[in-house]
């Protein structure tokens, strides 16, 4: 059983952005001639991820089983006002913060993970299977997978696994398999590491070695990001902060959080869209990964392999082999098809930050809030600042995401990226 | 009568197979037809009519059709064409002009309003002032706000593709599916397409009130196969489940 107090905040349904897009949302298209990669989802995903992933439902309801899990792992996450940091910008608004950093895995991406494995476990199958960057996504995986009794196959991009042993550690000790990518797994992997036998690796590697992994061992594919049904899962984060700010009588005139596919992004601000206009809405990216500045608008790669249908959205081309930065989790490519919209159209701003801005940022969060985020999360504080300081007279009440915690990325204040 | 649309591209899989297929067709059993005039980048179809369409693009000759289509006009069965913006954009007038004066009724443009939103409003009331009918066509990623406004500046029926491109089995909530577009244009007449094949596909779609069906993926392989008889049995057994 859900407690009251929880289900007071935490939402029955997740909360599909695609009925209430100002335009229609481009399908997907197949990458190759004469096969059908969105036929081909049929074979990677689960079926209810897949429909999920095309419903035009407004509102899906949350099984019972997501909700009692959701709980178990931590939500509802907290929405906390950052009084200290407010002081130390002398900031006579309001900001709040979204603390996804609260849930057991130390990010928003259980969210999704916990539903697409219930699914998977529903549906019979023999184990899943994804990639990772920072390795945030591969953790909520492994626990997921373990939740429900299924193994896990995780594909780490390689300068995070080196980089980051300890989110390997997690990751098994939740009973999930990591491997470097590209890895010798997967005849993908084998043909890049033949090819560019130095190669850092990247998420659209990762991916193309995942979903050959699923299709050749009868596993399914868990979506981290980019694809709609991850976002929708994550809506429960914009639901909450919604109904959080309600109960203290506030309203959001700001909303900012990073993006890295735009899972968190988008579950965080997307329920505010049928709100209207009246909510400012900003993305953060890095600028090492300035896809929506440079990035073009248009049909591309999800997977380096070009196993999956193409998507529409901002996207630095699939080939793009991002710098070695120090978050992991936005060195991708593209970002999701509906969020790439809602930014041409202009309803979502967007915004780079440099690395020096986001330690800054994260420095000044972790002595005025006490909370070490994730260099991802650090992306959304340091815009938050940037904001704050180019509107301090207008008193505007900016909520910002912190998508999770960085107590297994210190390493980045310690070296040059 | 509920609508039975056969949907053939032209010049597939040559202009000759095709038209034993034209001259065998029931006009009885269908009151309108769909022509595919042949894309280069048919972008929002599955592979099946992706390649007729790049056959087509070698083989199509209007002179080989202008007969068929007068004949299916003089048969009272009403066509439409179904065009990619991208290909006819920049002789649109031009277009158009050829498919009134080959007695067409309307036009199903499926890029229009998903790649070329900001023209559509103009362009469909072009169409309206020209006497010619718009085939609104919608889908599920079709934002409730765009199928209420595209579907008050037209009088046709709409055309609904329950998938994400032709030939595609995604699976989805018809009961659902078809109360959302009921209720957003209660009255309307929607014919539903994408991935419909077999006789119980047709009749729930019926039954959630539905006023017809569109079959091209499906039809290709019978034209692949030169199966005359097994079209013509498809054709008429589905005017029976239609007509249930």
């Amino acid at each position: 059983m859900i407690t009251a107090i929880n289900r007071d905040i935490m939402p029955e349904n997740w909360y599909n952005v695609v009925p209430d897009l100002p335009e229609p949302l481009a399908p997907p298209r197949d990458s190759k001639q004469d096969v059908s990669s969105i036929n081909l989802l049929n074979k990677i995903l689960p079926r209810e991820v897949l429909k999920q992933e095309f419903t035009f439902r407004r509102y899906e309801k949350i099984p019972d089983e997501v909700m009692e899990q959701y709980e178990q792992i931590g939500r509802p996450t907290p929405l906390i006002r950052a009084k200290n940091l407010e002081k130390y910008l002398d900031y006579h608004g309001k900001i709040f913060y979204k603390y996804e950093g609260a849930t057991a895995t130390g990010s928003h991406k259980i969210n999704t993970a916990i539903p697409q494995a219930y699914y998977a476990m529903k549906e019979g199958v023999k184990g899943v299977t994804t990639e990772t960057g920072a390795g945030q996504w591969g953790s909520a995986t492994a626990l997921a997978a373990s939740l429900y009794g299924l193994p896990a196959q995780i594909f780490m991009v390689r300068i995070s696994f080196e980089q980051k042993p300890l989110r390997k550690t997690v990751m098994n000790l939740y009973n999930g398999n990591v491997v470097a990518s590209p890895s010798t797994l997967t005849e993908y992997g084998r043909k890049m590491l033949k090819e560019h036998p130095d190669t850092p690796g990247t998420l659209g590697i990762g991916i193309s070695e995942a979903v050959e992994y699923a299709l050749d061992h009868d596993y399914r594919y868990m979506v981290a990001s980019v694809m709609n049904v991850a976002l929708t899962h994550q809506s429960v984060i914009g639901q909450e902060t919604k109904k959080q700010l309600e109960l203290i009588g506030e309203h959001a005139d700001v909303l900012i959080g990073c993006v890295g596919g735009g899972s968190n992004f988008g579950g965080f601000t997307f329920p505010f869209i049928p709100d209207g206009d009246e909510t400012e809405i900003i993305a953060t990216t890095a600028d090492e990964v300035p896809k929506f500045s440079k990035g073009d608008y248009k049909y591309d790669l999800v997977d380096s392999a070009g196993v999956l249908p193409q998507m529409r959205m901002y996207s630095l081309g699939a080939d793009f082999v991002p710098p070695t930065i120090y978050a992991g989790g936005l060195r991708y490519h593209g970002a999701s098809p509906s969020l790439s919209l809602l930014i041409n159209k202009g309803r979502i701003k967007s915004d780079e930050v440099t690395e020096s801005q986001v330690k800054e940022a994260l420095r000044i969060f972790a002595n005025t809030q006490g909370i070490i985020a994730a260099p991802e999360s650090g992306h959304a504080i340091a815009t938050a600042i940037n904001y704050v300081k180019a509107h301090k007279n207008e008193n505007k009440t900016i909520v910002v995401n912190v998508s999770g915690h960085g107590m297994l990325d210190l390493s980045i204040f310690g070296e040059k990226k | 009568m509920k609508n039975l649309i056969p949907y053939f591209t032209l010049g597939y899989p040559d202009n000759t197979r095709l038209c034993r297929f034209l001259d065998i067709i029931p006009v009885e059993k269908i009151n309108y037809i769909e022509f595919g005039f042949p894309s280069i980048d048919p972008r929002y179809d599955g592979p099946v009519i992706r390649k007729t369409h790049s056959v087509g693009n070698i083989n199509f000759s209007g002179e080989v059709y202008s007969k068929y289509f007068d004949y299916f006009s003089r048969n009272h069965v009403k066509m439409y064409s179904l065009s990619y913006y991208s290909d006819i954009k920049d002789r649109f007038d031009e277009f158009i002009g050829y498919l009134q004066m080959n007695k067409f009724s309307g036009i199903i443009i499926p890029d229009l309003i998903i790649d070329y939103f900001n023209d559509s409003r103009k362009v469909i009331e072009k169409l309206n002032d020209m006497g010619f009918e718009y085939i609104p066509f919608f889908s599920p990623a079709t934002p409730d706000s765009i199928i209420k406004s595209i579907a008050s500046i037209t009088n046709s029926w709409i055309y609904y593709g329950l998938q994400p491109s032709t030939g595609i089995e995604i699976p989805y909530e018809l009961d659902y599916t078809t109360e959302r577009i009921n209720t957003l244009l209660p009255g309307r007449e929607i014919t539903y397409g994408f991935g419909i094949k077999t006789d119980d596909d047709i009749k729930n779609l019926m039954k959630n009130g539905g006023s017809g069906v569109a079959i091209g993926t499906y039809l290709v392989k019978m034209i692949d196969a030169g199966d005359e008889k097994g079209f013509i049995d498809y054709i008429e057994k589905m005017r029976g489940v239609l007509d249930e």
